[in-house]
């Protein structure tokens, strides 16, 4: 013991001086890292706003908000993204709540289906789609809910994962067997019980879906839907101000219920669920 | 049927009787429970005892109904309740891990079956109150799990269990996750409960100083079936077989000949009364189990068995008593008669007390 002591003393000394020098150095490294992010940001900025000779205006602006293609691109955009979401929580609640309980030892199973989206070309997912519902009503053929069932499948390596996690966080099983217990059935106790636990990784996986919705290219352009994104390519083949204003715009789309979720929750009570929110979106914003 | 119905609302005045009829149950190449068949007396506090994989937990899920048998009955009340869910049997049920629900305050986690229920915000309100005063949590009842030590959970996990007046109660090791202190606290606060209400109480647990001190009758389980069924006395000091004799408490398994029926000559103690065991003719030779506060030392003249050490227990001390053979032996005595003998020295080991059981030795 007498020769143990010191050298823990030694080590935490050593500990707390490397974090008193490490302070500077991570305030250095975030400064670092931010400005990566925010320059290019504040740059595209700088030149949305970049008139005739230099001078300001906001005319790339006015002149987007005045297009109807605008308007309509965004609202198409949101509807494929509010329907992927639906679409998404509708499947992943079930699947994963029934797997994490009845079918544990499958978990790994379903995580890698999940991922293989991330491995097979989206055209390819894409063809696969159409293909399988080809011979489903027009009403879901031809218009943008085949969008939205693409886009449930390509966000899934995402929005699984999100949820997956949130879930793995929580004794599920027994949070359900005490539930089933005190003489709730499942519809009670999942509004009751369990998906306020699982209210992080749901909150999670919706913002990481819409994202994906909002930003997504190449499936949309194939299936010859013009969706925002759509919409902000074919714009900066014409007017490359306008296209960078787009994209600010675009962005900001994201930000805002990104910031909105992060404010409503952690102003709730026990302050601990507000961070569980914050730590989810901060890592879902991380993937 | 009424009288069942009656018993399960009038929790605390009388509890129910719970039958277990041949339970079996499978989990393909291996047998989780064998045949398992029980009865629980009205208000009686059964403890399930056995090691890891003994089927103790399978046969609470059962009862609970969050597990189905492959084959057999359950009988609560005289009422078959084999095929109803979980959701309609009535029962309270405390978990080995915390289960309390962690977006719910203590008094929201109280409420949670009486809200399921569809009761009146006032009488759950007045519900809760009464099971926060009886596990002593009246101030915490604003507070979340996390602000809540694993002991209060557990209290508040047994509150919310009786909340919804179950005609019976289930704990699954709700202590094992506690620290000694806790744990004997709320052993104590759970049986004084449990005799208050009067109902009728299944707890399992793999602690034999636990299940000693709980239990009106404790089931020792080993393999998926019942070793034995009795009082905490008779499992102790009358075991059914060599594995409830060796489970709960110390034994001594030493080399002996059958005297005449009823005793039997012990290698290096002497003649030793027994009771239980086959019907075995003089001369043979057989194992004998005894515990080692059926054993006494006295200081030996000559060379034999040696005290190789002593654990002070307090009220009494542990020696372990090495004889010829080289075999240990623990012997537990008074710490006056414990002073008596020297570390190393050699001693006479003698009976006080009769053999657990005699076994033919293995050839």
């Amino acid at each position: 013991m007498a020769t143990v002591t010191p050298d823990l003393q030694r080590a935490g000394g050593g500990g707390s001086n490397v974090l008193r020098l490490g302070k500077p150095f991570r305030y250095s490294v975030l400064t670092l890292v931010g400005a990566f992010f925010i320059i290019p940001i504040l740059a595209s900025a700088r030149f949305s706003f970049l008139g005739n000779n230099n001078s300001f205006t906001f005319s790339a602006y006015t002149q987007l908000f005045g297009t109807p293609q605008f308007w309509s691109t965004l609202w198409l955009s949101v509807k494929v993204g509010v329907g992927t979401v639906a679409l998404t929580l509708a499947l992943l609640i079930p699947t994963v709540i029934f797997v994490h309980v009845r079918l544990p030892r499958l978990r790994r199973l379903f995580e890698s289906v999940s991922l293989l989206p991330l491995v097979i070309p989206s055209v390819v997912v894409t063809l696969g789609v159409i293909t399988s519902f080809r011979n489903l009503p027009n009403i879901i053929y031809g218009t943008p809910v085949i969008l939205a069932l693409e886009y449930v499948v390509l966000a899934l390596p995402y929005s699984y994962r999100t949820f997956d996690s949130a879930v793995q966080s929580i004794d599920l099983k027994t949070l359900v067997d005490a539930g089933q217990s005190l003489g709730a059935g499942w519809i009670k106790l999942l509004r009751f019980a369990i998906l306020p636990n699982l209210r992080s990784g749901l909150l999670g996986a919706s913002i990481l879906t819409f994202a994906f919705c909002l930003g997504e290219f190449a499936v949309a352009s194939l299936l010859s839907f013009t969706t925002f994104p759509v919409f902000l390519v074919q714009v900066g083949r014409l007017e490359a101000s306008q296209a960078v204003a787009l994209s600010l715009i675009a962005l900001i789309f994201t930000w805002i219920p990104l910031a909105l979720v992060m404010i409503v929750f952690s102003q709730r009570r026990g302050g601990r669920r507000g961070a569980g929110v914050e730590a989810a979106i901060e890592s879902a914003v991380a993937e | 049927m009424s009288e069942t119905k009656e018993a399960a609302i009038d929790l605390g005045r009388g509890g129910v009787e719970v039958e277990l009829r041949g339970l079996s149950r499978y989990f393909k190449e291996t047998t989780a429970l064998k045949s398992l068949s029980m009865r629980a007396q009205p208000g009686e506090l059964v403890v399930l005892l056995g090691p890891s994989g003994c089927g103790k937990t399978t046969a609470l899920r059962m009862l609970a109904g969050l597990d189905a048998p492959d084959e057999g009955n359950i009988l609560i009340g005289g009422k078959d309740v084999t095929s109803l869910p979980a959701a309609k049997r009535n029962i309270g049920m405390v978990f080995q891990s915390y289960s309390l629900f962690p977006n719910m305050t203590t008094r929201e986690n109280v409420e949670f079956g009486l809200r399921v229920r569809g009761q009146k915000a006032k009488e759950r309100s007045e519900r809760s109150k009464e099971m926060l005063s009886l596990v002593g949590l009246t101030s915490m009842a604003d507070r979340f799990p996390h602000q809540l030590s694993g002991g209060q959970q557990q209290r508040v996990a047994l509150a919310r269990a009786l909340a919804i007046k179950p005609q019976l109660l289930l704990l699954d090791e709700p202590l094992s996750a506690l620290d000694a202190k806790v744990r004997a606290q709320l052993r104590e606060e759970i049986r004084r409960i449990q005799l208050e209400l009067g109902i009728t109480t299944f707890f399992v647990t793999h602690d034999q100083e636990e299940a000693l001190a709980l239990a009106d009758r404790i089931a020792v389980m080993h393999q998926g079936r019942l070793e034995q069924l009795d009082t905490p006395l008779a499992v102790y000091s009358s075991p059914a077989t060599e594995f409830v004799a060796e489970f709960v408490g110390t034994v001594n398994r030493l080399r002996g000949v059958v005297v005449d029926t009823g005793t039997v000559d012990v290698e290096m103690v002497g003649k030793v009364a027994y009771r239980s065991g086959p019907a075995l003719s003089p001369g043979t030779r057989v194992q004998v189990l005894i515990r080692p506060e059926s054993l006494g030392v006295t200081p030996a003249s000559q060379e034999g068995s040696e005290v190789l050490s002593r654990s002070f227990l307090g009220a009494s001390t542990k020696l372990s008593v090495r004889n010829p053979s080289g075999d240990a032996i623990v012997v537990e005595v008074s710490v006056a008669e414990a002073a008596g003998v020297a570390d190393s020295a050699a001693v006479q080991l003698f009976a006080r007390g009769e053999a657990l059981l005699v076994r033919p030795a293995l050839p």
